[in-house]
């Protein structure tokens, strides 16, 4: 420690002229000393300015993320202090069936959900683009279910997708018989992916919308005396240009359908379904780790394989984009 | 050399500083994340003076009972000068996970409002005053059974005062019953009896109304005469061929859409809709029910009949709400007198004539309030239920935790949906449910 400490007095004097290494003074290096209290007003007050953002970060988010990583290696419950269990959680995760139900499940929603939620909105957007009377309606009607409450907006889904609900009704009416949505595994899980994409549908839409106000109105017109229709027009010129919003989108909703809880939660039950087949990983951390009882190091141990996953899928889009600019 | 490490210097002393404070992070993080621990248990004597401030924590009473809560602790604190009472009420929804968080936290308040399952937990970890050795002379005041439910098995002791009990008859409609013939009149009494009208209806209704809407649960095993736990209180045994028998007369209903389609995914909420609306011919309930029905579904409510509960034991099953006393607290004499205060037979018969509940206080249950008839539904079934509560028994074992009822209930799932055979799918839940006990 001391040693170091000596050897930074003279840098921060100013005193040694090029280094050693051969490296080119800077201007500073040849500036008049500054006085020690401005230098060291230098090295704190950007670190004061930050403090209570980096206190925000660091006791909502990295004593969490670390506590969680601590504790995924024990066997911590909700009310005995646990102790180090080596990988036996990771362990007991290969072999436990809900754990495979809730990674297959939340992969689905992402490859499901992405897609849409990647296309669809920009679809939309191209649609309210247009200057026309009235549209500001259709603008505010499609960005509606953003701002609605979740829990609100499944009850809704839930009444209407009852076996009594209206959609049956409508099924019946038209003959084509009533459809189990939330009695059947599949159909409920897939119910759930449409009212994640019905409800994101608009957020994303105004993303694109952005976006699409910066394509140059050249282009289209260049690519329409050259001959290209709306769809070559759309492929060669509207995608290109909002090809790195695209990105954003994928990488912000794989992230938020591999972390799905709400949609599924509120139509499925807290069971997760019939038999719990409609379980998302999130939803097994809830299960396993509240409660008096709850298994907070098992529980813990599916969050980090919830966040190494997120990773990943955030580091697989932003290579596929990087691969999409070389 | 020197000039060499001068140049870099800056970054060279920044190294060390960001590894110390980066250790002191990590030391703070991994201090923070070990917290919760430590003793600073009260005592357990409660034979001194009643004095000092406490806090009482009731579970969704606020709303609807603060002027009894008030008056309550009002009289409380002029009995006791030197005692003062603060009234917390926590939401129903995710009560447990407040109590887990304030008794991880050191927060947990001096008097609880709790159920068995939640008081089993909380005495394993230490927090709950045994009441057998603090305030055994009040046992006498309890009904035996009652004064028994806040035991844990495998553990000595009494861990909360009985408060208030509920039960409940099953509803059922007369006109759906008239409709497939049945006799409205008549309605079953034991499983064999349900299984039989279930059929009946599906089938004279062609599969449109459905006798049950709810999966069975640990009470049903219970009610069918499935022994649910061994004697010692470490394994469950609901897997016995009594309970396959049960699941598989379970797994016929279904089929034959007795027991509705939707029954894997109900919650208590969606099955009382549906009895609501006429999908399903019986829902259990209680006295409160009765006054829904006659604001919201008047046609139901021409129509409504009420019988005891489905039961091959001769015994309905009871829920039972408990009063406990945290050990940590600092004035064990007020906290352990204010739980007794809260439960007393005054208190408790006061309480029951707000709300449909039952005291669980020797002698309350013969009060004329619970045996006289005065020609109203709602009498009827308050004394109905009252009588059955003499002979009650809370079916859910203390150990019995909310993960072991999801274990449960997805293995009746997978064998209602034919992926494993009742047999199969109860060993699983077996299995699992002793697997959670041992981690417990």
């Amino acid at each position: 420690m001391k040693s170091t400490a000596a050897a930074s007095v003279p840098a921060a004097t100013g005193a040694p002229g090029p280094s050693a290494s051969g490296r080119r003074s800077r201007p500073a290096d040849t500036a008049a000393p500054r006085p020690r209290r401005i230098r060291r007003q230098l090295v704190t007050s950007p670190w004061l300015f930050a403090a209570p953002g980096l206190a925000i970060v660091g006791v909502f988010i990295l004593y969490p993320f670390v506590g969680t990583v601590i504790n995924s290696f024990t066997d911590k419950r909700q009310l005995v202090e646990g102790k180090y269990v080596g990988l036996a959680n990771f362990r007991e995760l290969l072999h436990d069936d809900m754990f495979w139900i809730g990674l297959r499940n939340s992969t689905l929603y992402v490859l499901v959900v992405v897609p849409a939620l990647v296309v669809l909105p920009l679809l939309l957007a191209l649609l309210v683009q247009k200057q026309i009377p009235g549209i500001t309606f259709f603008r505010s009607a499609f960005y509606t279910p953003v701002v609605a409450s979740i829990v609100v907006v499944g009850l809704i889904w839930v009444w209407m997708l009852d076996e009594r609900g209206l959609v049956n009704a409508v099924l019946e009416a038209v003959g084509a018989g009533k459809v189990g949505f939330l009695s059947d595994q599949w159909l409920l899980l897939f119910s759930a992916m449409a009212v994640t994409v019905w409800k994101g549908l608009g957020y994303y839409m105004i993303i694109y919308l952005a976006a699409l106000a910066n394509v140059p109105r050249e282009l289209h017109e260049a690519a329409a005396v050259d001959g290209a229709g709306p769809v070559r027009r759309f492929l060669s010129v509207t995608v290109p240009a909002v090809r790195s919003t695209m990105v954003l989108v994928a990488a912000l909703s794989s992230v938020a359908a591999f972390k799905v809880f709400s949609e599924v939660y509120l139509m499925a039950g807290p069971t997760g379904g019939p038999a719990g087949e409609d379980t998302t990983l999130v939803m097994l951390v809830q299960r396993t780790g509240t409660g008096l009882t709850g298994r907070v190091g098992y529980a813990s141990a599916i969050s980090v394989v919830i966040f190494v996953v997120t990773v990943a899928l955030m580091l697989l889009v932003l290579r596929a984009d990087r691969k999409e600019d070389k | 050399m020197r000039n060499s490490r001068s140049s870099r210097s800056p970054r060279i002393s920044r190294s060390p500083r960001r590894a110390v404070t980066a250790a002191a992070l990590a030391a703070a993080l991994l201090a923070l994340s070990a917290c919760g621990g430590g003793d600073d248990s009260g005592s357990a004597d409660a034979s001194g003076k009643v004095e000092g401030e406490i806090t009482f924590q009731t579970w969704n009473l606020k709303a609807n009972f603060k002027s009894y809560f008030e008056g309550l602790i009002d009289d409380f604190e002029q009995k006791y000068p030197d005692a003062k009472v603060k009234w917390v009420d926590q939401p129903g929804e995710g009560y447990a996970d407040k109590i887990s968080a304030d008794a991880a936290g050191g927060t947990l308040p001096d008097v609880v409002n709790v159920s068995p399952d939640l008081v089993a937990p909380l005495a394993k970890a230490g927090l709950a005053l045994d009441l057998d050795k603090s305030a055994g002379k009040y046992e006498k005041e309890y009904l035996p059974g009652a004064w028994k439910s806040h035991q844990v098995p495998g553990m000595e002791g009494t861990y909360a005062f009985p408060w208030y009990l509920n039960t409940g008859p099953l509803f059922y409609n007369k006109r759906l019953f008239k409709d497939a013939g049945l006799d409205a009149d008549k309605p079953p009494k034991t499983f064999d009896e349900l299984f039989t009208d279930a059929e009946e209806l599906a089938k004279k209704s062609k599969g449109k109304v459905a006798t049950l809407a709810n999966v069975p649960t640990i009470e049903d095993f219970g009610r069918y005469g499935v022994p649910l736990m061994n004697k010692e209180g470490t394994g469950f045994t609901f897997n016995d061929a009594k309970g396959v028998e049960l699941l598989t007369k379970y797994k016929e209903l279904y089929d034959a859409k007795a027991l509705d389609g939707q029954a894997l995914t109900a919650t208590p909420e969606s099955t009382g809709k549906k009895f609501l609306t006429e999908a399903v011919a019986m829902n259990p309930g209680s006295a409160l029910d009765l006054e829904k029905f006659k604001k919201d579904a008047p046609r139901l409510y021409e129509n409504i009949g009420i019988t005891p509960q489905i039961s091959n034991t001769g015994k309905d099953n009871m829920y039972v709400m408990g009063v406990m006393v945290n050990t940590r607290t600092k004035h064990t004499p007020a906290a352990v007198a204010f739980a007794h205060f809260v439960t007393d037979a005054q208190r408790q018969m006061s309480f029951a004539k707000k709300v449909a509940i039952f005291p669980s206080t020797k002698g309350s249950l013969d009060d004329p309030y619970f045996t006289k008839a005065d020609g109203t539904d709602e009498t009827r079934v308050r004394i109905a239920a009252a009588k059955s509560l003499k002979t009650a028994v809370n079916y859910t074992p203390v150990l019995f935790s909310e993960q072991m009822k999801v274990e449960l209930r997805n293995a009746v799932a997978r064998a209602l949906q034919g992926k494993q055979s009742p047999k199969e799918a109860l060993d699983n839940a077996v299995k699992a449910c002793d697997r959670l006990l041992k981690q417990s």
